[in-house]
């Protein structure tokens, strides 16, 4: 049962990170390879508040004090990261967001204060499978109403055309720092429920390979649907796992069957399952008569 | 007349390359002017300069009476200077609303955090700009398919998108690049139509860079020819047709 609701939490977690990278990638068309630093950034800074400073009050409010802690030190480093970086196009920017995502993980490695390399110890058992999910809907709802405004559009607009946007009368290096900062920082929440769910933190659970994982998540889903990612995320999430309990011989060749079916997919539906399309649900408002 | 655009000596070198060598020009409040010339004659530079995707090596642009160069390029369309581009450049995922709509962003006066709580002011002013964008479309015939893809228009109906969307900024000035280039015969005629009555329509000045002929002939008043970067004529397309000068730029020099 524990292994069911840990699964479940990590695939909260998850989404929250595949829906914050989409805002990035998918919905403003910046090619980010540095989300896991971003997670790594809100999980200690999140795990360093309740280790160190948390005040005896209720568990759930330190939980969303220590969310609001991540979300603010990650949406900065998406700040110091984004402003320079956001001047770079395509792969460039890949390559820029990769380097700092590392550089973020060596100073954590460095810094002994929060554990180094020997890993953070100590923290809280504070997210459950409540106060994750509230998380999911509220970075879901954030993400959704934001798409839904001028400013929203406007992130849009850059992945189109970003000349064309410029032509328009939109600021595009600002809208583009946004959305950057706005998917970083949601990172950071993610990071602070993963500290809180896990207990345990290592510098090398943020490696860049986590980077690409939540990129697959998304391209997975299609790139730009908020449905895709959540959908995304739950798949790769659960179905390495899932891929255990069908004997011994899937079970040791199943990286491989993962990574198969992935190509599968990918050949299948190039633009991802969803495509840009969303799943409309009745009770958030109906399209405008689309 | 009243000036709203003037270029003074504006120079373009790209390293060694003088792209556009002192070209100055004059719009006034209702002009349509067209700017021609061969291939690589220098006329898309010159846009570009005016609406400050490149700055220019020498010269000014002022708009009214103030210099606009060294803004940026959404700041200039944000004081009235809104161009299309010769390859279309559409939001071609989003829909034809979407398009006229992000050509209002700017005027937009509601924050991110009324987006997200979907605050009054964010519903009065999303309804505002909803409504300005289908009157707009409407007087594109363009409204039955505001919800259409823009990629999805026929040719010509993108054309005129552009053209909508580049008005939905409110310009004082509309700089159209080649919008007959992709066109048949009859689109071109309906295009001819359409600049003159936008012209008359919204009192605003036109410039446009154009290869043909007959449409620029027919529907600009003064035309500046340019070749190798340099002004070689200007005048009425009366005096331009017949400037030998203009004949040679475009056929080459006659063998005794």
């Amino acid at each position: 049962m524990d292994y069911v609701i840990h699964l479940a939490l990590m695939s909260g977690i998850f989404i929250i990170l595949a829906v914050s990278l989409n805002l990035i990638n998918g919905i403003c068309g910046q090619f980010s390879l540095g989300h896991a630093g971003f997670w790594a950034v809100g999980a200690y800074s999140a795990a360093a508040y309740s280790v160190y400073w948390a005040p005896p009050i209720l568990d759930f409010l330190n939980l969303f004090i220590a969310c609001g802690i991540g979300f603010i030190t990650a949406a900065f480093a998406g700040i110091l990261i984004g402003v320079p970086c956001l001047r770079l196009r395509g792969d460039y920017l890949a390559i820029a967001t990769l380097g700092f995502g590392e550089i973020i993980r060596i100073v954590i490695m460095n810094m002994d204060v929060i554990g180094g390399p020997r890993g953070f110890t100590g923290i809280p058992k504070w997210s459950n499978l409540f106060w994750v999910y509230l998380w999911v809907v509220i970075t879901i709802l954030f993400v959704v109403n934001l798409m839904r405004g001028t400013h929203g559009r406007a992130i849009i607009s850059i992945r189109e055309d970003e000349i064309a946007a410029d032509s328009m009368g939109i600021y595009t290096f600002k809208y583009k720092t946004l959305a950057f900062v706005l998917g970083a920082g949601f990172a950071g929440i993610a990071g602070a429920l993963y500290a809180h769910a896990t207990q345990f933190l290592h510098p090398n659970g943020f490696t860049f390979m986590w980077s690409v994982i939540i990129l697959l998540m998304i391209i997975l889903g299609g790139l730009g649907s908020i449905t895709g990612s959540v959908i995304g995320a739950i798949i790769l999430t659960i179905l390495p796992e899932l891929l255990r309990f069908f004997g011994e011989t899937v079970s040791q060749w199943r990286m491989v069957i993962y990574s198969l079916l992935l190509i599968v997919l990918m050949l299948w539906r190039p633009g991802g399952i969803f495509g840009k399309h969303e799943l409309k649900i009745p009770f958030f408002g109906k399209k405008e008569n689309a | 007349m009243e000036t709203v655009l003037e270029t003074k000596n504006i120079t373009m070198r790209f390293g060694g390359l003088v792209a556009v060598n002192n070209f100055s020009l004059k719009l006034g409040k209702t002009d349509l002017v067209g700017v021609i010339g061969p291939n690589g004659a220098g006329k898309t530079t010159i846009f570009n300069m005016i609406t400050g995707i490149y700055e220019p090596t020498e010269g000014d642009v002022l708009l009214g009476n103030k210099s606009i160069v060294g803004d940026h390029v959404a700041l200039i369309t944000q004081q009235g200077i809104c161009r299309t581009f010769q390859n279309i450049r559409l939001f071609k995922d989003l829909t034809v609303l979407d398009n006229i709509r992000l050509a209002g962003h700017f005027k937009m006066d509601y924050g991110v955090l009324s987006s997200i709580f979907r605050t009054k002011k964010y519903h009065a002013e999303e309804a505002r700009l909803k409504e300005e964008a289908m009157e707009l479309l409407k007087i594109f015939k363009l409204d039955t398919k505001a919800h259409h893809l823009a990629k999805n228009l026929p040719y010509g109906e993108q054309r005129r998108l552009e053209i909508a969307r580049a008005l939905a900024t409110k310009p004082n000035v509309l700089l159209l690049d080649e919008p007959a280039a992709g066109m048949n015969p009859n689109e071109t005629k309906e295009l001819t139509e359409l600049i003159r009555w936008v012209r008359d329509h919204f009192q605003i000045a036109i410039l446009l860079i154009e290869h043909d002929m007959k449409l620029v002939m027919e529907v600009c008043e003064r035309i500046y020819v340019v070749d190798h970067g340099v002004q070689i004529a200007h005048g009425d397309p009366s005096e331009i047709q017949n400037n030998p000068k203009v004949v040679e730029a475009y056929l080459g020099v006659q063998d005794e």
